[in-house]
């Protein structure tokens, strides 16, 4: 049957409502019916949906404020050069702006890769397959599906970005911007499903044994590395000012014309081109027709894209896990552990092969690899940075690993019918959880002050760092927990139903990053009167921090 | 004593249950008893005063068309729902009060085979025995063992996401029986299965019950299944159980003769009434 965009649409109406279901209750995933009227159901599920975009959509509206916040404090601060290295208040601006594509690219993509696990678990593509639908439909029901799963963020990157831009330095900068927010959103949505086709095909098939488990991590690091790009954006953020400005400074170059060439620079430029001129930038004629052939050529890359979208998302969603041809060794040897540890191990090898929990171990370990490498080729320092180093470092470490902690109870909703009636107590759970959460932050912690050793020697202070702030960390983890476990008995409900509010995961994350940070705030303030004092202190603050919440998370009440 | 229905046993016969009696499963030897259990999901009754019991050394079978109550009576004893009345307990343990020593207890193989889809079987099973608190070389051996008979070699190391419908069912049955519990309790546990599969579940399970004390409650709607391999059937009706007892039991109160457990499960439970109608009027479509 032969159907238009208008039928499509309906359709598409009907699946994607189908989804938000399995995206907020994961039914099909094993997941129990929520204990509510079956009539509240639907309004729910879709009701959190638009928490969960409303959300993303508000971090990115923040970004777009803060971009325009530095913009308009521009001469302030330009006013002291960057690495020694004067900066225009032009240069500045495409700065901010290429920053500001970037983790719009970065932001929506890292979406992408948390809600497409959902869309492929949903299973609403294969639902639609077998019906007289055309293809053609088809493809467009499933391209519009995997849109409207981004349509408030991408419209706030749409709207937002030139209209505060438009506010801050005037109309027709806010029109030269539109160009960058329409390559951003097409982009990222792209990449999105590029990394997500990728994922399908290699790591969600994959073997088990060791190692399968080592190559699967390596392509879920690889995969996940273009995202963390707004992360490491932030650390590098100034050196990659001065970076611009050094090569803009000597006037028209080689290196000028391909950084006009370069994406998001040439988008994030065209504004001061089209206000100022490209002298701004040091371009001459022919740099000038570079930057404006670059966005064109951008433009037209982000509408071949969205026309490659509509058509790949159903192969994609439709693709099953490309499994190794060839018989397996077959291993039956099976090694029980202890329950808690066996949380810890089926949530690894479950994150090994889902993309959304993978980020939740690889991006605290990945920003501590960043911030090791930064220290690493900014340099040595004398007593007094070694002990800030090693501050930074732990502070990076504990702070991401607590951030993300609670996400991790949302691997218990993966066959939770089936979890529940297994002889596992909650306290094996949460215990499970917790080691996961130490263990990224010892990983990450390792990670960090490994290469930070390799150009200050000094592991005694680096290892007493990490140690000091480890029961913080476990404390923040206690009480994160604790707080979903005694949440899940007031209330009743299945303890996975509480973390599909997208608030509340940000909520019980508040108090953790409190307690997590309570002791590197201690340092900090009796470190004054001599670091080893401090570290004393940061070591005392976080054992009674553990004393107190790991009572609350395992005593009476609790798990 | 127990008694198999009939037709002539094609498995091994369990002639007298008093050598099980002091099983040491739990404070009493019944592996199953169910008293007045109520199951209510919002305003609609699923369950309505059940009780029943199943007996050391026992298959019993619960019959019931779709949405009879089958999978939610089950579905209390492995501790998914809450009972809004009556009283579950599995050789003696409380199956609300001490839901963890019932699950210790249990052997559940659910309807649906929604397992963890990014584990293959060996993580699942090793997840499983973990959590059992077995030892290695038994949970070796029975994997080994169990995947062999259901010929799941070729699929131990592959993610269960890329399993057939049928293969998942192996991996949660293996998993029921992992750690020889003294209850089965199994929810449609031969859909999808493959014929040899079926044939070796059949003999499985009566060879089971056979070990002292152990019982095994199987829902199911296929009738010859349930005449093959139970020693008593219930028949759940809409929440409610309307005949329990060996198949001649039945047949003696429903007053039919030597009629098959289809004829007989379509009387106690009305279904036959229309039946004749439904069938022309579906052959004029």
């Amino acid at each position: 049957m032969r159907m238009g965009w208008r039928e499509a649409w309906r359709l598409t109406d009907v699946a994607f409502l189908e989804l938000s279901l399995q995206a907020i209750y994961a039914s099909r995933q094993g997941n129990l019916p929520p204990p509510i009227p079956p009539s509240e159901v639907a309004r729910t599920a879709r009701g959190r949906v638009v928490q969960s975009k409303a959300i993303v959509a508000t971090v990115l509206a923040l970004l777009v404020a803060g971009a325009c916040l530095l913009i308009k404090a521009a001469p302030r601060i330009v006013a002291t050069p960057f690495f020694g290295v004067p900066v225009s208040i032009p240069v500045f601006e495409a700065g901010v702006l290429t920053g500001l594509l970037t983790l719009e690219v970065a932001f929506l993509w890292w979406t992408g890769l948390q809600v497409l696990p959902t869309f492929l678990a949903s299973a609403v593509l294969p639902v639609l397959e077998p019906l007289p639908i055309d293809e053609r439909t088809l493809s467009r029901v499933a391209g519009l599906l995997y849109l409207r799963l981004f349509d408030i963020p991408a419209l706030t990157v749409l709207v937002v970005t030139p209209l505060f831009l438009a506010l801050t330095l005037g109309p027709a900068y806010g029109l030269a911007i539109l160009p960058g927010a329409v390559a951003a959103v097409a982009f990222a949505l792209a990449l999105g499903l590029l990394t997500g086709r990728f994922f399908v095909r290699r790591a969600q098939g994959s073997r088990g044994g060791g190692g399968h488990t080592v190559v699967r991590w390596a392509y879920l690091v690889l995969w996940v590395l273009p995202a963390f790009a707004m992360f490491a954006l932030i650390v590098v953020a100034p050196g990659f000012l001065a970076l611009i400005a050094v090569t803009t400074s000597h006037g028209p170059s080689v290196g000028v014309d391909l950084l006009a060439a370069s994406f998001p620079f040439s988008l994030a430029a065209l504004p001061g081109a089209v206000t100022s001129g490209g002298g701004v930038f040091g371009l001459d004629g022919t740099g000038s027709a570079v930057l404006a052939l670059a966005s064109l050529g951008y433009v037209v890359l982000a509408a071949g894209s969205m026309i490659w979208l509509l058509g790949a998302v159903r192969r994609v969603g439709l693709a099953p896990p490309l499994v190794p041809v060839g018989a397996p060794a077959t291993r039956f040897d099976l090694v029980p552990q202890a329950p808690a540890r066996a949380v810890l191990t089926k949530d690894m090898r479950i994150a090994s092969r889902m993309p959304g929990y993978a980020f939740l171990v690889i991006l605290p370990i990945l920003d501590a690899v960043a911030l090791g490498l930064f220290t690493f080729l900014s340099g040595p320092a004398g007593s007094t940075t070694t002990f800030g180093l090693a501050l930074a470092a732990v502070s990076t470490a504990a702070l991401l690993a607590t951030f993300f902690g609670p996400a991790f109870f949302a691997t218990e909703v993966i066959a939770y019918a089936y979890g529940r009636t297994l002889p596992l107590t909650d306290r094996s759970i949460l215990l499970g959880k917790v080691a996961l959460v130490a263990a990224i932050y010892l990983v990450a912690g390792a990670l960090v002050l490994g290469l930070t050793l390799l150009r200050v020697f000094q592991p005694g202070i680096f290892v007493a760092f990490v140690l000091a702030e480890l029961p913080a960390v476990l404390a923040a983890s206690f009480l994160e927990l604790g707080i979903l476990f005694r949440r899940a008995r007031a209330k009743g409900l299945p303890i996975v139903n509480l973390y599909s509010g997208a608030w509340y995961a940000v909520l019980v994350s508040i108090p953790g990053v409190i307690v997590a940070g309570a002791p590197l705030v201690a340092f900090q303030a009796v470190g004054r009167s001599g670091d080893v004092a401090g570290l004393t202190a940061m070591a005392i603050f976080a054992v009674l921090e553990l004393a107190v919440f790991a009572p609350f998370a395992l005593g009476p009440g609790g798990a | 004593m127990i008694e198999r229905s009939e037709p002539a046993p094609l498995y091994h016969r369990r002639a007298d249950t008093s050598l099980v009696a002091s099983a040491p499963f739990g404070p009493d030897t019944t592996p199953l008893v169910i008293e007045g259990l109520r199951v209510v999901y919002g305003e609609r009754l699923a369950v309505d005063r059940l009780s029943l019991t199943v007996q050391p050394g026992e298959i019993y079978g619960l019959l019931g068309s779709n949405g009879a109550g089958k999978s939610s009576t089950i579905k209390v004893i492995v501790g998914l729902v809450r009972p809004a009345g009556g009283r579950v307990r599995v050789f003696g343990h409380d199956a609300v009060a001490e839901s963890l020593a019932v699950k210790e207890r249990v052997g559940y193989v659910p309807e649906t085979s929604l397992l963890y889809e990014a584990l293959t079987p060996r993580e699942f099973l090793e997840f499983v025995a973990s959590v059992r608190r077995l030892d290695r070389k038994s949970a070796s051996d029975r994997a080994r063992n169990y995947a062999t008979a259901f010929r799941l070699e070729g699929e131990f190391e592959e993610p269960i996401a890329s399993l057939s419908n049928g293969t998942r069912q192996k991996v949660l049955l293996i998993a029921a029986l992992l750690h020889q519990p003294p209850l089965l309790v199994l929810d449609e546990p031969l859909n999808s299965l493959d014929p040899r599969s079926v044939r070796i579940m059949k003999d499985l399970l009566a060879r089971y019950v056979a070990t002292s004390g152990r019982g095994v409650l199987f829902s199911t709607h296929t009738m010859e299944v349930a005449q093959q391999l139970c020693h008593r059937v219930g028949i759940l009706d809409r929440g409610v159980l309307r005949g329990e007892g060996t198949i001649a039991l039945l047949r003696e109160r429903a007053a039919t003769g030597d009629a098959s457990l289809e004829e007989l499960f379509l009387r106690l439970t009305r279904e036959d009434e229309g039946l004749e109608a439904a069938v022309r009027a579906l052959e004029g479509t």
